[in-house]
């Protein structure tokens, strides 16, 4: 195999459904404006739920509002997400797949916690509680992990390397990765990638309380208050191309993805590692040629959780050492919730955002100091300024790490 | 009762720290007994389903610096609020 030279990435479209509303602008302007998406939860089953907020995609998203009808029944809500947002980023992008078989020569790389759990509970309710005899034919079809993928590839002709990729809450990132590495190495000219979840099943849902990491109150990152993660669901979708293709088209380019970093805490299956994700944010910052006092702002992990938001503090200090007093570091999951394996695609609108229009979108509901978390996490107000450079930090259960590094755009 | 409660509770603690019984003392911390987080919540659920409570949740709380006596006065509290009419669910 020949070496070729590396191809730049840059992202020149992008699209989002979350709490804060259906499209990636909607998403922004919330963040911006430090408004939570997260509110009583909207269930059947809410009464019997000791989960009682979360945050939900608006209740007036309607999936057949830009899908075609004969599509509708084979998805699941993920991937009603995924194809939606999906659409807007590509339609954003103004690129178009058909010219020059650049379907060929595309990527869809889609990250997704667990997939299809909304058909996967309906389909156990129905054959547990309710003895039924058969599942709903489509049931497969729907639930794969790789739907949200293969959707997105049969709805736009994208002929390239299409797969899911999953590693709970470092889905999205660890996805978007491989898509930016596949056109960084001239695999192909550009992808169709980001994050995915829809979560907010019963099973799922009772699952999460008996975890115990729930905030029953709101979703508080680095304060010393903090109950725990609000659960969210959405997704983020994203083009990608080589900077090469995207000048050549005359594109307009939102951001540049200049690095990335991978790592694994190899300690324990919950407990966060500051070392791990520590490594993964110095590999980012190296891969992208960045030095720690380039980068200005960090999209941190920030679950608000007691365990997460200590260890992040303590790894951005090993990363960055006397910089990370200087860098603005903030939580959107206190707006946009935790939605999993979407979660990184969500926080990825925050960083273009940031980059674009030199504002960082603030840590919501930081009310308390909490000595053991002594950053600048841009409490409560988005704070203008400029950002040349940013890190998005996604960590996972299973002490996986995935850090993206951006640039703004060339 | 109240003794019952507390051999139950001891016997979970023990299977779940993999000791003997006469090991679990009630001012024994589940971090002296070597349970460690997710085991900890493991042996909550383990509780839970054998007495039928609920635990009000206690994120923020750090179970390691929970003493087996505590685990056992919060199984009484939840059969009192029980009693009282409450879910004992927080």
């Amino acid at each position: 195999m020949s070496t070729p030279s590396l191809q730049r990435v840059v992202i020149t479209g992008m699209g989002a459904i979350s709490a804060l509303g259906i499209g990636a602008e909607a998403l922004w302007q919330g963040l911006r404006e430090g408004r939570s998406g997260i509110g009583p939860l909207r269930h059947p089953d809410a009464d019997r739920l000791k989960l009682k907020i979360a945050a939900q995609v608006p209740a007036d998203f309607d999936p057949a509002a830009n899908i075609d009808e004969r599509t509708l029944p084979l998805l699941d809500r993920t991937s009603e997400f995924a194809l939606h947002a999906a659409s807007e980023a590509i339609g954003q992008s103004g690129i178009d797949f058909g010219q020059s078989a650049l379907g060929l020569r595309t990527a869809v790389v889609v990250g997704t916690g667990v997939g299809g759990e909304t058909t996967q509970n309906e389909q156990s309710r129905r054959l547990y509680a309710e003895n039924a005899q058969r599942t709903h034919p489509l049931t497969i079809v729907r639930l794969m992990t790789n739907a949200s993928a293969s959707q997105i590839s049969i709805a736009h002709g994208l002929r390239g390397p299409t797969f899911a990729v999953a590693s709970a809450c470092a889905s999205a990132n660890h996805a978007i990765i491989q898509a930016a590495q596949m056109i960084r190495y001239g695999m192909v000219d550009a992808a169709v990638t980001g994050g995915t979840e829809a979560c907010l099943t019963y099973g799922a849902m009772r699952a999460w309380e008996a975890m115990r990491v729930l905030a029953d109150d709101t979703c508080r990152p680095f304060s010393a208050n903090r109950r725990g993660l609000v659960l969210g669901e959405g997704a983020g979708i994203f083009v990608l191309e080589s900077l090469e293709h995207a000048r050549a088209r005359g594109a307009t380019i939102l951001a540049e993805l200049a690095g990335s970093g991978m790592s694994a805490d190899a300690t324990d299956i919950v407990m966060p590692s500051a070392e791990g994700s520590s490594a993964a944010m110095r590999q980012a910052l190296a891969d992208a040629g960045l030095a720690p006092q380039d980068v200005d702002y960090i999209n941190a992990h920030g679950t608000g959780t007691q365990a997460n938001d200590v260890t992040e503090t303590k790894a951005i200090r090993l990363a960055f050492g006397a910089h990370a007093d200087r860098l603005a570091v903030s939580s959107t999951k206190s707006m946009h919730g935790h939605a999993l394996g979407a979660s990184g695609a969500l926080e990825l609108v925050a960083v273009i955002g940031a980059l674009r229009d030199g504002v960082v979108p603030p840590t919501a509901n930081l009310d308390q100091v909490d000595p053991a978390c002594d950053l600048d996490y841009v409490p409560n107000v988005a704070r203008e300024m400029p950002v040349r450079a940013a890190i998005s930090n996604s960590f996972a259960f299973g002490g996986l790490n995935a850090v993206l590094a951006l640039k703004r755009a060339p | 009762m109240t003794a019952t409660i507390q051999q139950q509770v001891f016997e979970i603690i023990a299977k779940q720290a993999k000791t003997d019984v006469a090991n679990v003392k009630p001012e024994s911390t589940l971090k002296d007994l070597g349970i460690a987080s997710l085991e900890a919540i493991e042996l909550i659920f383990d509780i839970e389903e054998q007495f039928n409570i609920n635990f009000p949740d206690q994120q923020g709380a750090n179970f390691g610096t929970d003493t087996a006596q505590s685990l056992v006065d919060a199984v009484q509290k939840a059969f009192d609020d029980k009693a009282a009419g409450s879910e004992g669910d927080a």
